[in-house]
């Protein structure tokens, strides 16, 4: 796969201009976007309208950037918040925090934060053997971990009063949640982990791009590898928690479009998160509208997005496991 | 472009990834500033553990990794990635970065976090690309490439990364004569004219006799000799190191006889 193009030198003016054209494409597309379709009577409002494209940016560039770090950092094609377990974990959080101390607010995301870290060093913990981690047992570990925070949140939910039961299982298929329309403090928090974590994951990506080269060759070019991964893995906690507190546990968002970005754009990492960030943006937002608009129209109401997600990613899962997977080995 | 070498010296290492099975047993070395060693012995001897002790990877239980008398672990991992460089076994790349780009990730220690490389880097990565000879293939994949190829540009990548010190594990034990001969070669030139402290683990021992300054012999964990080539390759000490019957023959012009394991 080599590209023809004369080696470009990527400087900090390009990469600020690429950022810029990348912040106005993705407004253009929210400010479209929000003229499709009939938003809920109670979201007739042009703020309310706003939000909801808003948390659709958040939620679609929070995992999206979180899935390229993630499988820059593992080496893993197949890294991304959903498969490994660290949505539900964050989902873990939020209804903990709903149903133990009948909270929805600012605690949200600090609480789904909390179950999101946790998740992530449990999974590192299972998958770490000597220093390195395996790329199977990191997978398995996933999965295990998802069935358990699975079985945590169903207990939780048994717990929840009855009359809340419909509203967290749209939540937990990716319908963003009314919780979120009356507090734009909540927003805002949101998009404060998002924003932060993006801005990190900028400063890192030299360090990821080396990483692809394993472990002790990105350690002796001075990237502090262990350090590296806490910080990652932070990060993506706080992206997840913001992504999921908006919109539940939304699948392979992470996954899909970290992908088409590098099959575009090549592997540079400091690009990828960017346009990543943009891309999973502007697919969720598209992938919202096509919900409520594709929904409508066959009579079922609004779907929800991480249907639409599932159904498109699962497949592609299934793809990239057949034909990466052997990569990873090497 | 010339740095001044610097001493690599270990001392008195005690290391063992379970404590109760040392690998590196008391191990003291010294590789001189400038000098092209090469660590021999069978498989299992401590070679690799040893060389990534001094690399600041794994700390040992006792004793301590030093360069130029200070302890590897006091470095700042830029500094240290600064001064001392490394090369695997095998060269990886899970992404299709293109040569250029792998050996432009050498500069991650003198450029900012973001990485952004300026005419000087591409400067030292052009000149490293000249001396490997992999300017060819500069936009080409790590998979593209043969095993040799691929470890030329490993080896451009540390060159790329301007340190006085090169570490190398078994950098040519996968690849053909040619392509081994070009590595060493380049080994013993950079760490001539650099100058640079180059220190690799290897498995041929008639390679590393002709190339190298100074050679250690090393078994279970412990060094058996170290010195000159011609004081080295002995009939006795590698027939005890390696558990093999041995035959020194006299080849070529070579100051150092050929070792024959019968």
């Amino acid at each position: 796969m080599s590209r023809s193009s004369p080696p470009r030198r990527l400087t900090l003016r390009s990469l600020l201009l690429q950022a810029a054209v990348l912040v106005l494409v993705t407004a253009a597309v929210a400010l479209l976007c929000s003229l499709v379709g009939v938003m809920h009577l109670r979201h007739s409002v042009w703020t309310l309208r706003l939000m909801r494209m808003a948390a659709a940016i958040l939620v679609g560039a929070g995992l999206a950037s979180s899935g390229t770090a993630l499988q820059g950092l593992l080496r893993n094609p197949l890294a991304e918040p959903f498969i490994l377990g660290i949505s539900s974990g964050a989902g873990v959080g939020v209804l903990v925090g709903r149903v133990a101390f009948n909270m929805i607010g600012l605690g949200t995301p600090i609480l789904a934060f909390i179950g999101a870290v946790v998740t992530c060093a449990v999974v590192y913990a299972i998958a770490q053997r000597g220093r390195r981690i395996d790329p199977y047992v990191l997978l398995l570990s996933g999965v295990i971990v998802n069935v358990f925070n699975g079985a945590l949140i169903f207990v939780l939910l048994m717990v929840a009063a009855p009359n809340e039961k419909l509203n967290y299982l749209q939540w937990s298929m990716g319908e963003m949640p009314d919780w979120v329309w009356n507090r734009p403090g909540l927003l805002i928090l949101c998009a404060c982990f998002v924003a932060g974590g993006l801005l990190l994951l900028l400063l890192r990506g030299a360090a990821l791009n080396t990483m692809g080269l394993g472990d002790d060759v990105a350690a002796s070019s001075g990237v502090p590898v262990h350090w590296l991964r806490v910080e990652v893995f932070v990060v993506v906690g706080m992206m997840t928690a913001a992504a999921v507190c908006l919109a539940g546990p939304i699948g392979f968002v992470g996954l899909i479009i970290p992908h088409i970005c590098r099959m575009l754009l090549g592997p540079d990492h400091r690009k990828l998160v960017l346009y990543s960030a943009a891309a999973g943006a502007i697919a969720l937002m598209l992938a919202d509208r096509l919900c409520q608009v594709g929904g409508k129209a066959i009579g079922v109401g609004e779907i929800p997005v991480g249907v639409v997600t599932a159904l498109a990613g699962g497949p592609f899962f299934i793809y990239l496991l057949r034909r990466r997977f052997r990569e990873v080995r090497r | 472009m010339t740095e001044t070498a610097h001493i690599v010296e270990a001392r008195d290492l005690l290391f063992g990834y379970d404590p109760k099975t040392p690998v590196l047993r008391g191990v003291s070395m010294a590789a001189a500033a400038g000098g092209f060693t090469c660590l021999l012995g069978p498989n299992g001897s401590g070679k690799t553990t040893l060389l990534r002790c001094l690399l600041g990877q794994i700390r040992p239980q006792q004793g301590a990794a030093l360069l130029d008398g200070v302890p590897v672990g006091d470095y700042s991992p830029l500094d240290l990635a600064r001064m001392v460089s490394y090369v695997p076994q095998f060269p990886t790349s899970t992404f299709a970065f293109t040569v250029r780009e792998i050996i432009l990730m050498g500069r991650y220690p003198h450029t900012g976090a973001l990485g952004l490389a300026g005419r000087q880097d591409l400067d030292v990565a052009d000149l490293a690309m000249r001396m490997t000879e992999t300017a060819d293939f500069a936009a080409r994949t790590l998979e593209e490439l043969s095993g040799g190829e691929a470890q030329r540009v490993m080896v451009a990548r540390a060159l790329a990364q301007q340190p006085s010190i090169m570490l190398l594990d078994e950098p040519t034990s996968h690849l053909d004569i040619r392509n081994q001969l070009l590595v060493y070669r380049l080994l013993q030139r950079v760490a001539k004219d650099w100058p640079m402290t180059v220190i690799c683990v290897s498995h041929d021992l008639n390679v590393a006799a002709r190339f190298a300054d100074s050679l250690v012999l090393m078994r279970g964990g412990q060094i058996l000799a170290a010195g000159a080539p011609a004081d080295v390759i002995r009939k006795d000490l590698l027939e005890q190191t390696y558990d093999v019957d041995i035959e020194l023959i006299r080849a070529g012009d070579s100051p150092v006889p050929f070792v024959w394991a019968k």
